[in-house]
């Protein structure tokens, strides 16, 4: 087995993205049933949720520049160049919102959400969309993998 | 018990303002670079590539804008729902607005 930094890299920043998806839906949580025993519990998943997505676009943007345009010439040459001139193109600038989103998110937590509603109701909405813009970036990066794939199996049928 | 409130905090208020102020700019800023490549060059030039340069300026715009409004206390007179709903409506107008620049252009 070959693992390469670029490997490690990609995998890193997938993983990143999930967990900082899956602390907003914590989050989500927690805040549906915001209370004074759980306000730091929410605190703590918004800090994670800006800490994953950092790590995500550090490590993500890392292997975007470094590594990826060896596999864009590949998917445009293939028979899926929408993996990149859509998916890609779409991605790695929506990834910005979900970042600003997830920078957002502890401001609002910090708020006793447990003692007010509209900021109750900010920590639901920002979480939600989070999670939302979270999972359509997790399915661009599979049609993205995806359009590599197909990409590598024509040329190795040829 | 405390009694319940219904005002978002200067803090919250402001940055919510910044937030969706920076998201419809980084949707009309990679339309802009993706229409007009002198700025693509341009962003490419300040910091080895264009995307590295927009996440820049997106973090700089929405923790300065977030600033600028907690001090000058003008996203706490909007609306808290209201407020609520442009953010919301900035995330799904901006997300639908790339997918469908790159998917028709």
């Amino acid at each position: 087995m070959n693992i390469q930094m670029s490997d490690l890299i990609l995998l890193g920043h997938a993983a990143c993205g999930i967990l900082g998806t899956l602390a907003a839906l914590w989050v989500f949580v927690e805040a549906l049933n915001a209370r004074e025993e759980n306000a730091a519990r929410i605190r703590r998943g918004a800090a994670a949720v800006a800490i994953c997505m950092c790590a995500a676009c550090i490590l993500g943007g890392s292997w975007y520049l470094r590594f990826y345009p060896a596999e864009k010439a590949m998917i445009l040459g293939g028979p899926w160049p929408m993996a990149h001139n859509l998916f890609m193109e779409t991605k790695e600038h929506l990834f910005f919102i979900t970042l600003i989103l997830a920078l957002y998110l502890p401001i609002v937590a910090a708020e006793k959400l447990h003692a007010n509603a509209m900021a109750r109701r900010m920590a639901l909405c920002v979480s939600l969309l989070i999670v939302l813009t979270g999972m359509a970036l997790e399915g661009a990066g599979a049609v993205i993998n995806h359009g590599v794939k197909v990409a590598l199996l024509r040329a190795y049928v040829k | 018990m405390l009694s319940e409130t219904h005002r978002l905090g200067r803090a919250t208020a402001a940055f919510a303002l910044a937030a969706v102020i920076t998201i419809v700019f980084n949707t009309a800023l990679a339309w802009a670079k993706d229409a007009y490549q002198p700025l693509s060059r341009f962003m490419n030039s300040i910091a080895g590539h264009n995307w590295t340069t927009q996440g820049l300026a997106d973090i700089l715009l929405f923790f300065g804008l977030g600033l600028v409004f907690r001090k000058a206390g003008w996203a706490e007179r909007i609306d808290p729902q209201r407020l609520i709903s442009l953010l919301a409506a900035a995330v799904v107008v901006a997300g639908m607005g790339l997918a469908a620049w790159y998917a028709l252009f």
